[in-house]
């Protein structure tokens, strides 16, 4: 590292929205990695990871990579939102919820009203403003983000990746195809020949297919690739005897999967 | 005759265990037992550590072998941007892979003829000329089509070739009939190797007729196959690229690549340069690449010179049948059947191949 090191970081802030913060803890569970990390930035702000307890970054303050976590649920997070990519000059979308809405999509299925009453009973009505709630969302589809890093939780190595691809100025590389790859590379056998079915087909891989790997099945938390061939997997699962229904459930699991990005900067989604 | 002599069970072990010693050893097994139809699991290719592991399948495995010579993810070269240093990487290691099959040591001599061909490739022919092959006899299953292609029997690119017989029958009362194998060798380290670890016996009579009976079950045997001598598919296949098949099956393709991934002959990769987080230390490594996935033919600014899946599902074929086989003077498809039993949607090779010839035909015909 050169004499000036500290003036050229590039300062570095981690944001949370709507989610477990799991994805902050895959980030932290780069062990070996985290002192390269802390090396090469300069991480004005992380609540997970900072014995500290300061404040957000305040209107001032200047970063240059957000990583921001989550999905975006009230209007309170659309302000906050709109407000980082305001400040940043790149805004990475980290893990599943922020990237597709991931899981906390399942709130979609039902009205808002409904959900509410279900959570809060009767203070739903009493705290009206506290227990404010709008259906969820990617937050693409508030802002406009440079890089995603897909999966729930996030791969390190993607996350590694994309970390050093990033310093280097280069444009950090999404998998844009599916799970299959990885699964086939991993020597496994295919689920579907186990009595089993899944979502690899259509989604977007960079997951070692660990999954699979350990006996479970794809569920699709990587979101689809850019041009997935959804028809005819329908035809696939109703061929191994799954029904409409029970298809679109696993279709929607991980958030609404027509919602879905182009796999890495700079890149367009595949033209209809 | 002499070719082949007689390798009892217990010789036979011996040689497995003596492998399992000096070798790092690769072989098919059954994986996933507890999840297969007939509860004896799937085929595949493992690591071998003792006998047992070794289950000697009659049909085709689901990945080939191809990993064991031309891995998933191989680093090429090391470098150092801070000290200014690169060191190339060649990865070998004496080992044996036990277990192939006909076409599948065919497609290990095309893969020798790619890697060799133009700059040789160093990782994988120091890889090859370490590796030892074991081949063992089979039975088709409803993808095979061998026989279609010319690579149902090898008489090379094998060291060790095992043909599995009852063996002689013993006297009263000595036990049920030792199982055992007719071997072949086919270099001077199999027959190293076999000398080396285990007795073999002369082969007799009744074991060459058993041998020769299991043949003529095997040939008759074939339920897929394709309707045209192989010589004629090159040019079958240069006259069908307007053919209506290509639509259809790319209509219901995911382009999941799994078709090139479980190909025994498929050899495309990419090679990317990774930094590790210290920004000074990085790796060049090779990982598979597919010729069916959409970003296989994208160029900078975007393009995709095969942007369809019909696209990507013709040029594959065509790989197989017609393009290659000007530079290498082969067929790049020897039969195993493994592209069709792993496609979800059925894309079906020898089927596809039928339906261009049937369409050529008729063409010819007007």
């Amino acid at each position: 590292m050169p004499e000036n090191a500290e003036k050229i970081r590039p300062k570095a802030a981690f944001f949370s929205f709507t989610c477990c913060e799991g994805c902050q803890l895959a980030v932290l569970s780069c062990e070996d990695e985290l002192p390269d990390i802390l090396r090469a930035l300069n991480i004005v702000y992380f609540r997970e990871a900072m014995t500290e307890k300061r404040v957000e970054p305040s209107q001032r303050e200047d970063y240059d990579i957000a990583f921001v976590e989550g999905s975006v649920t009230t209007q309170k997070e659309i302000t906050k939102l709109k407000h980082i990519r305001k400040k940043a000059k790149t805004v990475i979308a980290l893990g599943a919820c922020s990237s597709t809405g991931g899981l906390n999509c399942l709130k979609n299925r039902f009205p808002m009203d409904f959900v509410k009453k279900t959570v809060y009973g009767k203070y739903a009505e009493k705290y009206k403003k506290t227990f404010e709630t709008l259906p969820v969302r990617p937050i693409d589809s508030i802002i406009k983000v440079d890089c995603y890093l897909h999966g729930c939780p996030i791969s390190k190595t993607e996350f590694l990746s994309a970390f050093t691809a990033l310093l280097m100025g280069k444009t950090p590389i999404t998998q844009n195809y599916p799970v299959c790859v990885d699964c086939k590379m991993a020597g496994n056998i295919c689920v579907f020949e186990k009595g089993m079915t899944c979502l690899g087909p259509v989604t977007r891989a960079g997951c070692d297919a660990v999954c699979v790997t350990y006996g479970c099945i794809c569920w699709g938390c990587r979101g689809l690739v850019d041009d997935p061939n959804v028809s005819a997997h329908k035809e696939t699962l109703k061929r191994y005897g799954l029904t409409a229904e029970s298809m679109l459930r696993s279709f929607d699991l991980y958030g609404n999967c027509s919602l879905r990005k182009s796999g890495s900067l700079g890149v367009r989604p595949a033209k209809k | 005759m002499e070719k082949f002599s007689f390798l009892s069970n217990k010789e036979f072990r011996k040689l497995v265990e003596g492998l399992t010693g000096s070798f790092t050893v690769y072989g098919t097994v059954r994986k996933d037992a507890r999840l297969s139809a007939a509860g004896d699991g799937f085929p595949a290719y493992g690591r071998i550590s003792c006998f047992e592991d070794l289950v000697l399948g009659l049909t085709p495995t689901h990945l080939s072998a191809k990993e064991f010579l031309f891995p998933q993810r191989e680093t090429l070269l090391k470098f150092d941007i801070e000290k200014m240093t690169h060191a190339a990487v060649v990865e070998a290691v004496d080992q044996v892979i036990i277990g192939l099959h006909p076409c599948d040591i065919h497609a290990v001599g095309l893969m020798d003829r790619v890697f060799a061909y133009g700059k040789p490739d160093v990782n994988y022919l120091a890889r090859r000329a370490k590796t030892v092959i074991i081949g063992t006899d089979c039975m088709p299953d409803r993808f095979c089509f061998c026989k279609s292609v010319d690579t149902m029997n090898v008489d090379a690119g094998f060291d060790i070739f095992l043909h599995r017989v009852k063996g002689v029958e013993p006297p009263q009362g000595a036990g049920p009939p030792q199982n055992g194998f007719l071997v072949r060798t086919a270099t001077d380290r199999g027959k190293t190797i076999l000398s080396k670890y285990a007795k073999a016996k002369k082969a007799s009579l009744k074991q060459l007729d058993e041998i020769a009976a299991f043949e003529k079950k095997r040939e008759d045997s074939f339920t897929a196959h394709i309707d045209a001598p192989a010589g004629q598919l090159p040019e079958i296949y240069s006259k069908s690229d307007e053919s209506p098949v290509w639509e259809r099956i790319g209509a219901i393709c995911y382009g999941c690549g799994s078709c090139n991934n479980v190909c025994p002959t498929c050899y495309c990769f990419d090679v990317k340069d990774e930094m590790k987080s210290n920004l000074n230390e990085g790796e060049r490594v090779r990982v598979w690449d597919g010729c069916t996935l959409e970003d296989f033919a994208k160029v900078t600014g975007g393009h995709n010179f095969r942007r369809t899946r019909s696209d990507r599902l013709r040029h594959r074929f065509n790989r197989k049948f017609n393009y290659l086989t000007g530079r290498f003077g082969a067929l790049f498809c020897v039969g195993c059947g493994r592209c069709s039993r792993t496609c979800l949607v059925q894309i079906n090779i020898s089927e596809v191949t039928n339906e261009l010839i049937r369409e050529y035909n008729a063409k010819k015909r007007q």
